[in-house]
């Protein structure tokens, strides 16, 4: 069990990046969906033990890893937003000797099991190269291959399909699905569909607030019979976006189609569609940032 | 190129470079150096010492320029370096290059933006360097600095810092900024100002040996970046007096001019080049990205639905599914310390094999240690010998200094590596400690020093080879470089690593590293440093193979000791402050609330208890050593408190000495007892005797004609009371014993010791109360440099009547000693051995004067012998390689000088080796004693044999100190150093030949060319060793005047005139000062006249020629040649001096050892035309001579008529007229 309690985080300026978070997460797949800005990375820096947040906790199965990080650590497999490698070393021996610091071993010895996991993410046949000669892909497979090597009760993701080819990212998928059997993953993104695919569960954060702790189908549930379909001629896009709250627009035969949610009348032209995960997220966190503005203006 | 974007860039960077710490610690750091500077401790070696008399200004140009040069390399070159190469690596590793590369910034506004920026950067620095030593110099100096602060002219700070810092800092910035840009490395950055701090402090700088000719000393000159040599050897190493040097505008030629514009031009052109290499680097990347762009980008984003809508599962993918991770088996154990350590060295030492910097720093190593080894010169410029220790400790600040710089750069950049890399996150989330990853960092660091130590122990193992005289022994090397090497090299990295994390910045890091070298260099520099502070022993270590470390060995063990102790401290604080997690502000405030701080620093108590108690232990050890606080208190108690009572009291003099000196070397320790016979010599009555005995004696007992007599101890001077008193003529009997413990005792800072009882040798000598207690109270003792009143103005007529002696007591006396030793060891004393005992293991040596003497010693070790013709050389077993050069010299000497000046009166001609714990040499009567440094580990050459020399000298010493004991006053000491150094001339001419002669000459001339001090320097008459520049004039320019007056005299008139003066002055109370000797040859000379006037200008005036040829030309004449020149004497004197056109090799290549005999030479004043058959494959020397007299100022034509075409004309081809700057008095034709 992962418990957050009551976590801040405000930085000098000051801005702040979390306000309060709370959240208890059991094993499984968890996703931690959010705008850009909305406090993800810096929650997963926390649980990382790589931030110490202002005030707050964080206990993994009883123990506080913000007093003690060293003992998450231990436990801890990460895969941060933006990372790289020593140059100069190959794949191999680079998670070789990052399988060294985190105590990873397996009976076949440390070096057979760093070609075992370059297999898993698809990068054996490169394991000799240099990592400088790896592209920005090949890159975020390492990354992924020793984020989930050894033991680790809790998984921390952040972003970790960016830059995977669509073939990639399911072998991701089906990886985190493993992993998720017996341990805490925590997978912050801003990729619904990466949530929609593997999590049962997710919180929806924004402007360093939790906005929802739920379930897809819970937040489906949520709209159901709210959200609608139609055309919106592109210059009257402005205008429309006033009156109703847009979630998403499209082009499909050089028509723009706006995909809303609404509790009132029916704009002339739509229908009812069913509602999405990504309805349910855009819904919520546009609805946020309209009630930001909308304070920001009184204000 | 857009003005506009060039301005914004540089704006954008010199900004960002103002604010980094690296450039504030700059600023601080030419703060506390400007106000060094301004005490005078960087000052023009020029004006005189005396109180009242012309100083150099500290605000002249050449002041300003010669402080300027050295540090706008050493200090604004570090700096530059790192600010400007550092910047496009920075860019790069921000990952802000690909995003300003994506602007319409071109990448020349680019580079030259930054580089501009930069450059004003440190440019304000220089300006803000001169400020604030202009503020300093003017502004905050008081009466104390007076006579060396001279007038504000601004001219005198602008144009050193147009001509030598701004081309330094452009040159400097330029390349780097370059090698930065280029190879995006950022060890390569540091690798030009430490390759460039090497080359020039070690060897551009300091390498100008007398024979060095003037080609390639321009060469020299042009190649350094500083412009420090040319202003050394061209403006300051001759003294142009005091006025010039502060008055005048540096005279820059056309070299200099070349020098600067050339550097400035590398230093641009390395920037524009590296422009040129990023525009093209950019257009490839563009041109591959364009090529690479239809490669399939995976979508980062998309809609959900299409899998939401395939039911949420990965079923569908399932072929994509890999194999399960539970398939591995992965089992996770934290690992432990030394596995992690383990596995973070590895990876750092496969990152540090992709180094280049290691590739280029070992090589730059051994050229560093192999050119300073190969070109070590000892006195009188002579190589001398590498020996496995000598080597060792004579590179160590040269090694020490690369090391830590080295380490510095090394350590910060692998700190610094995963966050560069981007790996921080990863790596920083593994369960691995810090304490861990930060070993593992040294640990791989540690490759490079061991990497470095490697390659500089197989350079010196080579220069040993190449010698061919001894083994490379590797203990040295290994005691040295490897014990008391490790804990400097810990604390170091310790250091550099708590400096990163605490400042969490690499420019931090560098900043704090770069200014604690420059602190620490500053405070060697001024003499600062002690045990407790010089945690890298720049400067402390003395090897001496006879006595290893034997001195200051407690102080040492303490200091590493300390030092680790330290280590500890910095490793802890390193782990504390690692930023592997970001802390938050708020809770860090809270933490610095009493009782947090409490619990954080309570585990550092106990590292921080043992740093204090160590340090404290040290200091007082150093306290109470010999350069310490209790013993100035002692000595100045002395001083203070006797110095008017018995300044002038009369003591008796000595009839005989009776001593005996029991020794136990290896506990540093001897018994002492023994007898003066004195006689009061005063015309009053003697109702109490001062004796000063050693502040190391202890349980001190006095005895009066055997009768114990008490003493009053007045703060170290002890008075016996005479009842009744002595009258005049009387004797009596002074009994005394004491014992003590000698071992030189705790230096400052590792200074070694001129007398000492040492395990590995033991040397004493009556000069002072070492061993025999003193006669008397002793000026010397408390009286502080600072202190030191100027020298006392004789009258002109001082001599007339008995003057006391310079050396030792007034009138000769016997001397019985007697010393004991442990089994295996040797005593020698002055006098002829006349029994040797063994008993119990240990042996008794008796020695007895068999001719009086005015001063004694004990020297003792375990030697090997070696017997010539009437002399003994004692020395070192393992230091046999010049014994027979020794042996042979001390052989020619006795005969040599016995046949000159006087028969040598004693049995036998001892010379005895000790420690190199002090580098002196001293002619007892009799007992000559040697530092091992000196003679017996030099390497013989034609040009400089310091072996023949020293011994030459030291024994000439027998006759001029020994049974002629100048007198006390002006002009006395020039009658023993002066003449002794003539004495080595001549048996330079006689033994070796007429080119060794010249050789000889041209070493001590060059010597009293670049220490003379113009302002301050007097007649040789008036030469009493308290003012700068003395000790030249009375060594160098005594022996060559003397010289010059055999030539002006003739040979046998002179030599006559000499053996006479010793037979008169020799036994005689009234001991000579120059007027004597001067009176005393006059008789001998052909022509009085002419005599006078040569000593005249000589001996009672200020003279020496300096001669230029001009207007030369060569033509023919029917079959032969004719040179026309003019002869202008710049300098003083009148003197006829010869002129010699010549073609061919007059003598062999001196490197090469056929070459050492002199038989093809012609002697010295050979006729006006000779030839001489050349060596095989060398074309025949032949020469024309005429001779000319050159009066000061004077320009004399000069013509010679040749049967050959001649290609060079010299003046002075025999060196027989002292002169400046010889070599610029020969010009090719």
């Amino acid at each position: 069990m992962l418990r957050i309690r009551d976590l801040v985080k405000v930085y000098p300026g000051p801005v702040a990046a979390l306000q309060g978070v709370r959240l208890e997460i059991d094993a499984g797949l968890f996703g931690l969906l959010g705008p850009n800005g909305a406090g993800k990375s810096t929650l997963m820096k926390i649980l990382a033990g790589l931030l110490e947040p202002t005030s707050g906790s964080v206990e993994l199965d009883g123990v506080d890893i913000v007093k003690s990080p060293a003992k998450g650590w231990a436990r801890l497999g990460y895969l941060p937003q933006e990372f790289g490698f020593y140059p100069n070393l190959t794949g191999e021996a680079m998670l070789e000797h990052l399988l060294e610091l985190k105590g990873v071993d397996a009976p076949g010895g440390r070096r057979k099991l760093a070609r075992d996991l370059l297999e898993r993410v698809n990068l054996a046949a490169a394991a000799k190269r240099k990592v400088r000669t790896y592209s920005g892909g090949m890159r975020q497979r390492l990354g992924i291959a020793q984020a989930v090597a050894g033991d680790p009760r809790l998984v921390v993701v952040d972003e970790p399909t960016a830059g995977l080819d669509p073939e990639e990212r399911i072998r991701f998928y089906h990886l985190l699905a493993e992993l998720a059997e017996n341990r805490i993953v925590l997978l912050s993104t801003h990729i619904v569909e990466d949530v929609a695919v593997l999590c049962p569960r997710l919180a929806i954060i924004r402007g360093g607030k939790l906005l929802a702790d739920t379930t897809p189908a819970a937040a489906r549930a949520s709209i159901e019979g709210r959200v609608f379909e139609g055309d919106v001629a592109r210059a009257d896009m402005a205008a429309f976006e006033r009156e109703h709250l847009v979630t998403s627009t499209r082009l499909f035969e050089g028509r723009t189609i706006a995909r809303i949610h609404g509790e009132g009348a029916i704009p002339p032209g739509f229908s009812a569609v069913p509602a999405t995960l990504e309805d349910a997220y855009l819904a919520l966190v546009k609805a946020g940032a309209r009630a930001d503005r909308a304070i920001g203006a009184v204000a | 190129m857009s003005w506009r974007r060039f301005l914004a860039v540089a704006r954008l960077e010199f900004r960002t470079t103002v604010r980094r710490p690296l450039y504030i610690v700059l600023l601080v750091l030419l703060a506390l150096i400007a106000w060094g500077l301004s005490s005078g401790a960087v000052q023009v070696s020029s004006g005189a010492s005396d109180v009242g008399g012309r100083k150099a200004f500290i605000t002249s140009m050449s002041a300003i320029a010669l402080s300027l040069a050295v540090l706008g390399l050493l200090l604004h070159g570090f700096f530059v370096a790192v600010g400007a190469g550092m910047s496009v690596i920075r860019d790069e590793e921000l990952r802000v290059g690909n995003v300003l590369h994506a602007t319409p910034l071109t990448p020349r506004e680019y580079v030259w933006g930054k580089f501009t920026g930069i450059m004003a950067a440190f440019g304000l620095a220089l300006l803000a360097d001169l400020l604030f030593r202009a503020i300093a110099n003017h502004l905050l100096t008081g009466a104390a600095e007076a006579e060396i602060v001279g007038p504000f002219e601004l001219r005198n700070y602008a144009l050193p810092l147009l001509a030598f810092g701004l081309p330094t800092v452009l040159f400097v910035g330029g390349a780097s900024f370059a090698i930065g840009s280029l190879t995006r490395r950022p060890i390569l950055v540091f690798f030009l100002p430490t390759a460039l701090l090497l080359v020039c402090l070690f060897f551009v700088w300091a390498f100008s040996p007398a024979w060095l000719s003037e080609t390639w000393n321009s060469v020299l000159m042009a190649l350094d970046p500083a412009g420090f040599r040319w202003l050394n050897e061209r403006w300051l190493e001759v003294d142009r007096g005091v006025d010039a040097y502060n008055t005048q505008t540096i005279a820059f030629d056309g070299l200099f001019l070349a020098n600067r514009v050339g550097f400035v031009a590398i230093g641009l052109g390395a920037v524009a080049f590296a422009a040129r290499r990023f525009e093209h680097v950019l257009l490839a990347r563009s041109a591959s990205a364009n090529t690479a762009a239809p490669r399939a980008v995976a979508p980062a984003t998309g809609s959900a639905r299409g899998a939401e809508d395939a039911g949420s599962g990965l079923a569908q993918f399932s072929t994509l599914r890999p194999a399960r991770l539970d398939g591995l088996a992965m089992r996770a154990l934290p690992p432990s310390f030394l596995q992690a350590a383990a596995s973070t060295a590895r990876a750092e030492v496969r990152e540090l094999r992709n180094q280049p910097g290691l590739y280029l720093f070992v090589p730059l190593i051994l050229l560093q240690i192999i050119g300073t080894g190969l070109v070590r010169t000892g006195a009188f410029d002579t190589p001398l010998l590498a020996t496995p220790g000598v080597l060792a400790a004579g590179s160590w600040n040269t090694i020490v200094l690369l090391l830590e710089l080295l380490l510095l750069f090394y350590t910060v950049e692998s700190l610094e590596r995963e966050r560069a890399r981007g790996l921080d996150a990863i790596h920083g989330s593994t369960p691995t400690s810090t304490a861990a990853i930060l070993a593992g960092k040294s640990l791989a660091n540690s490759v490079v020093g061991v990497v470095v130590l490697l390659a500089a122990y197989l350079a010196s193992a080579g220069i040993i080879l190449f010698q061919g005289r001894m083994a490379p022994a590797p203990g040295p090397f290994l005691l040295l470089w490897g014990v008391l090497l490790l804990p400097t090299l810990l604390v170091w990295t310790s250091f550099v690593s708590a400096a990163w994390c605490v400042t969490r910045s690499r420019y931090g890091a560098y900043a704090v590293g770069l200014a604690l070298l420059a602190g620490g260099g500053w405070l060697a520099f001024d003499g600062q440093t002690n045990w407790v502070t010089n945690w890298n022993l720049w400067s402390a270590l003395r090897w001496s193979d006879m006595s290893v470390l034997e001195i200051d060995r407690g102080a040492l063990v303490l200091n590493r000791a300390f030092v680790l102790v330290l280590a500890v401290f910095f490793t802890l604080l390193a782990v504390r402050f690692h930023p592997r997690r970001s802390l938050d502000g708020v809770r860090t405030l809270q933490r610095l609330a009493p009782r947090p701080l409490f619990r954080a620093v309570l585990p550092l108590a106990p590292v921080v208890v043992a740093a204090v108690v160590l340090g404290t232990v040290l200091y007082k050890d150093v306290q109470g050593g010999s350069g310490g606080a209790d013993q100035r208190k002692y000595a100045k108690d002395y001083w203070r408190r006797n110095i008017e009572t018995w300044r002038d009291a009369p003591v008796p003099a000595i009839r005989h000495v009776d001593i005996t000196v029991d020794l136990e070397p290896a506990a540093s320790h001897m018994r002492v007892h023994g007898t003066y016979e004195l006689e009061n010599d005063d015309p009053k009555a003697l109702a109490l005797l001062p004796i000063t005995p050693g502040r190391h004696y202890r349980g001190v007992a006095y005895t009066i004609d055997g009768v114990k007599a008490e003493h009053e101890d007045r703060s170290g001077l002890h008075v016996l009371k005479l009842t009744p008193p002595l009258a005049p003529g009387s004797r009596l009997t002074l009994g005394f014993e004491h014992e003590a413990d000698y071992s030189g005792g705790t230096t400052k800072n590792g200074g070694g010791a001129g007398e000492f009882v040492l395990p590995g040798g033991v040397v004493m000598t009556s000069f002072g109360p070492s061993f025999a207690p003193s006669l008397g109270f002793l000026e010397e003792i408390g009286l502080e440099a600072k202190d030191r009143p100027n020298a006392k103005e004789y009258t002109d007529d001082f001599y007339v009547g008995p003057t006391p002696s310079v050396l030792g007591t007034d009138t000769p006396y016997s001397t019985r000693v007697r010393i004991s030793v442990p089994e295996g060891w040797r005593a020698n004393s002055v006098g002829t051995l006349v029994e040797e005992t063994a008993s119990e293991g240990r042996r008794t040596f008796t020695w007895e004067s068999d001719h009086p003497v005015t001063f004694f010693n004990v020297v003792a070790g375990r030697w090997s012998e070696r017997r010539g013709e009437g002399v003994v050389v004692y020395h070192h077993p393992d230091h046999v390689w010049n014994i027979d050069e020794i042996t042979r010299t001390l052989e020619a000497s006795r005969r040599r000088y016995s046949e000159w000046f006087a028969p040598f009166p004693w049995q036998e001609l001892k010379l005895s080796e000790f420690p190199a714990l002090a580098g002196y040499a001293q002619g007892f009567p009799t007992n000559i004693t040697f530092s091992e440094s000196i003679g017996f580990l030099t390497r013989s050459d034609p040009r400089a044999n310091a072996a023949f020399m020293v011994t030459a000298h030291e024994a000439a010493h027998q006759w001029w100190g020994n049974m002629l004991n100048p007198g006390k006053g002006p002009g006395g000491n020039v009658l023993s150093e002066g003449m002794a150094h003539f004495s080595t001339i001549l048996l330079h001419e006689s033994e070796l030949g007429l080119r060794e002669r010249i050789e000889f000459c041209k070493h001590i001339e060059d010597s009293y060319g670049s220490d003379r001090q113009v302002d301050s320097e007097r007649p040789l008459v008036k030469m009493d060793g308290s003012r700068a520049g003395d000790t030249t004039v009375t060594y160098d320019k005594g022996g060559w005047v003397a010289w010059m007056l055999l030539h002006h005299m003739g040979r046998e008139q002179n030599l006559a005139g000499l053996r006479e003066f010793l037979r008169v002055w020799g036994p005689s109370a009234d001991h000579p000062v120059l007027q004597d000797f001067v009176a005393a040859l006059r008789p001998f000379a052909a022509d009085t006249e002419a005599y006078d006037a040569f000593t005249r200008q000589w001996y009672f005036e200020v003279v020496v020629p300096e001669y230029r040829l001009e207007d030369v030309k060569k033509e023919r004449e029917g079959e032969g040649w004719v040179v026309r020149a003019t002869l202008r004497n710049a300098g003083t004197s009148t003197m006829p001096v010869e002129v010699s056109a010549a073609r061919g090799t007059r003598f062999e290549d001196p490197d090469k050892e056929s070459a050492r005999p002199a038989a093809n030479a012609p002697a010295a004043g050979a006729p006006a035309s000779a030839t001489v058959q050349a060596a095989a494959g060398k074309e025949a020397w032949r020469e024309a001579r005429t001779t000319v007299v050159a009066g000061p100022k004077s320009v004399t034509a000069i013509e010679i008529h040749c049967d050959f075409e001649p290609v060079e004309l010299v003046v002075d081809p025999d060196a027989l007229v002292l002169q400046l700057e010889r070599k610029k008095a020969r010009a090719s034709l």
